[in-house]
């Protein structure tokens, strides 16, 4: 497989709300190709649907006419069943805050996205495996000494270390990250930035969206969104 | 395997789930308790009610039936019939000390009447009374004098005679006591006396017993036609030479017995002979006199252990028509079970049972609806943590699956806890109420309106066993809903949750 092939492509993707009686027409036609081990960054500012294409992107959500391809299938947006291994093996999201489960320590949030496709015997079968591969991604976030912490007790920055490794262990080919550092102060945004640079020289393809232009600076393409369409 | 880790770990972290297995645990007990109680109530009245009426009886009106004795051998050659016992019963009024009241008086011969019913293990005192409470009325030993010892041993000595049990068993007055010309003894119910009362340890004290006091029983005789024979009633004086607890109060504080020959006596339904010609000038009678045989009001039967009791009543009707057939039999008979004789009382607790439970198990519903509302609370203050899972791959049904199991897990441990709290009130029940009594004066429990003078309760492992399961399937309807609410939850709308 060619380093440059296409891993991931939507084809006229469309999205439609409607709320309080109003259709709103939120993606009007969206065309996207990203390549293998690209970095691609989405911006757009606020309401302008870089979100919405991100969720599409990602299976979260269903688009209302168009296609996503991954890999070179389309991604079967009617089966839940489909869905749900799509977003659990071949995406990894980010989210700007953070989602970990306050109940779970640090450790098993990252450990979390292995056990939601595994039973009760397989989990059994693995848990060793998946704990060590676990550790090791925090370590690599510089979390070692945060295993059994619980997020409340985590700062920000850390907070989305321990996110970016959670959407990390299955070894998702694609990263989805919305606004990673949007919630972050410059310094700490700057960190989870250079966190992604070193992923991305891994080898880790990710589609970030922001409205900030000096973060989307740091990925290798940059396009635009504006009233739902790319520019 | 993250459900049954997020179930646990919310389990553990939240006060809701607490208040949840708080209303499912007082749901379980509540209903335990009264099942417990409604059903130790009904075991007991059912125990007493056996005990003391035997398994069939064979019945007649006041008046009584002729030929019991033939129809009790008739009875006792048929293989599954085991002990038969007459008896008489009537009503009365007796005068202890100065009390005078009603009573049903009942005429027994003790040796085979507790072949039928339980009537020795009833009889309440035994000369260990006696000697316990010299025990415990002498001075220590280092304090006694000989002169006090010597009176101690004669006191000893006395008791040591006095055998309660053989006195209940025979009426034959214990030789110490002196009674003056009274003949006979009799056994009353423990509460007929007014001045039995229990003491600390639960038992009645004996100081207080009605033992050896001399009581005169009024009864009035019925002729065989039914009319009062005479206007003048039968008076006699009986000593009370034990007392019986059947348990039941109704019958410990109404029912008298005395020696079976005596009664019929009393009553006019002994074998006497009748002239039915007299002299003219003399007005003496002439001729010879028919016998008119003895009568009794009704004839107990005991079967073999084991014996069908439906089967046993067929018999016995096939024996007793007979029985009618082939004598000359004035008054009706009939043949009833112990349950049938009790029915009316036992049916009424049977179905009160049954209402309670309908309606305790309708206010379960109000903890199902509970339940629901408490898990929807916490679907709702769980809506970003939804939207998370099914941002990393969870799948709708496992969503659904972890509130599911939350509930069934908050059934579990609430029905456990409700188990617990229901046991513990149930098995310490009279207890407490001694504890509330003393405190506040308050009793739960009337004997006299509920014939049983401590609370009856009895843990029945196959009712236990429903209830548990009700209450954890009620907590798992409860969750129900908010689960299925958890599993439409649009992730990204819940992602956007605050």
């Amino acid at each position: 497989m060619s380093k440059q092939s296409t891993l991931l492509s939507a084809h006229d993707l469309h999205k439609h709300y409607h709320m309080g009686g109003e259709d709103l027409h939120i993606l009007r036609g969206v065309d996207l190709t990203v390549k293998r081990n690209e970095w691609l960054a989405i911006i757009g500012s606020s309401g302008s649907g870089k979100s919405t294409l991100l969720h599409l992107l990602g299976g979260l959500d269903r688009p209302s006419q168009g296609q996503v391809y991954f890999d070179g299938d389309v991604v079967d947006m009617k089966r839940n069943s489909a869905l749900d291994r799509y977003r659990n093996r071949d995406v990894g999201f980010v989210f700007q805050f953070y989602h970990l489960l306050p109940e779970l320590t640090t450790l098993e949030n990252v450990m979390l996205s292995r056990m939601v496709n595994s039973g009760v015997l397989g989990w059994l079968s693995v848990r060793a495996q998946v704990k060590e591969r676990a550790t090791q991604l925090l370590e690599q976030m510089g979390l070692s000494h945060r295993l059994k912490h619980r997020p409340n007790k985590l700062s920000g920055g850390e907070r989305q270390r321990v996110a970016i490794a959670r959407a990390l262990l299955n070894e998702p080919p694609l990263l989805l990250a919305d606004e990673p550092t949007g919630n972050l102060d410059a310094d700490t945004g700057g960190q989870i930035l250079e966190l992604l640079q070193e992923l991305h020289a891994g080898g880790q393809t990710i589609v970030m969206v922001t409205h900030d232009p000096k973060i989307a600076a740091a990925a290798d393409r940059q396009l635009i969104l504006e009233r739902g369409r790319l520019q | 395997m993250y459900k049954l880790l997020l179930i646990g770990k919310y389990l553990r972290r939240k006060l809701a789930p607490m208040f949840a297995a708080l209303a499912v645990m007082l749901c379980t007990a509540m209903v335990m308790i009264v099942i417990s109680v409604m059903g130790g109530f009904l075991t007991m009245m059912r125990a007493s009610a056996q005990t003391l009426t035997g398994q069939i009886t064979v019945y007649s009106d006041l008046t009584g039936f002729e030929g019991y004795k033939k129809l009790s051998e008739l009875l006792l050659e048929h293989p599954d019939i085991e002990a038969a016992t007459p008896l008489i019963r009537s009503y009365g009024l007796i005068k202890l000390h100065d009390v005078t009241k009603t009573v049903e008086v009942i005429g027994i011969e003790p040796a085979t009447f507790t072949q039928v019913t339980g009537y020795r293990e009833s009889l309440y005192w035994s000369k260990d009374d006696y000697l316990q409470m010299l025990d415990k009325m002498s001075p220590p030993l280092d304090e006694r004098t000989p002169e006090i010892q010597k009176g101690i041993d004669r006191w000893k000595k006395s008791y040591d005679q006095m055998d309660l049990v053989e006195a209940g068993m025979t009426f034959q007055i214990p030789k110490p006591w002196s009674v003056g010309a009274i003949e006979y003894g009799c056994v009353m119910g423990i509460e007929v006396n007014p001045w039995n009362v229990r003491t600390d340890t639960g038992r009645y004290g004996i100081q207080n017993a009605g033992l050896g006091l001399p009581i005169t029983l009024t009864v009035l005789p019925l002729a065989q036609s039914g009319s009062l024979q005479t206007l003048s009633p039968s008076v006699r004086k009986f000593a009370v030479v034990n007392e019986f607890k059947s348990g039941l109060y109704d019958v410990d504080a109404n029912r008298v017995c005395v020696p079976f020959a005596v009664l019929q006596e009393m009553l006019d339904m002994h074998p006497k002979q009748v002239w039915e010609t007299f002299d003219p000038q003399t007005g003496e009678p002439a001729g010879d006199p028919t016998i008119m045989p003895a009568r009794i009001s009704e004839l107990m039967i005991q079967g073999r252990d084991g014996v069908a009791l439906d089967q046993l009543k067929d018999d016995v009707q096939t024996i007793v028509n007979a029985f009618i057939a082939s004598h000359r039999q004035q008054s009706p008979l009939w043949v009833q079970t112990w349950e049938e004789r009790h029915a009316t009382l036992l049916g009424a607790v049977e179905k009160e049972k049954g209402l309670l439970t309908v309606l305790f198990a309708i206010i379960s519903v109000v903890a199902i609806v509970m339940i629901a509302v408490i898990f929807y609370m916490i679907v709702q203050d769980k809506t970003r943590d939804i939207g998370t899972l099914r941002a990393i791959g969870a799948s709708r049904s496992g969503v659904a699956s972890i509130f599911l199991g939350y509930g069934l897990a908050i059934g579990i441990v609430g029905s456990a806890l409700g188990f617990a709290l229901a046991a513990s009130i149930v098995l310490n029940l009279n207890e407490i109420q001694d504890i509330l009594f003393k405190l506040f004066g308050f009793k739960m429990w009337d004997p006299s309106v509920y014939y049983f003078e401590r609370i009856p309760s009895q843990l029945d492992p196959k009712e236990v066993t429903i209830i548990l399961l009700a209450s954890v399937f009620s907590s798992l309807v409860g969750s129900v809903v908010p689960a299925w609410r958890a599993s439409r939850q649009d992730p990204v709308e819940a992602l956007r949750y605050e």
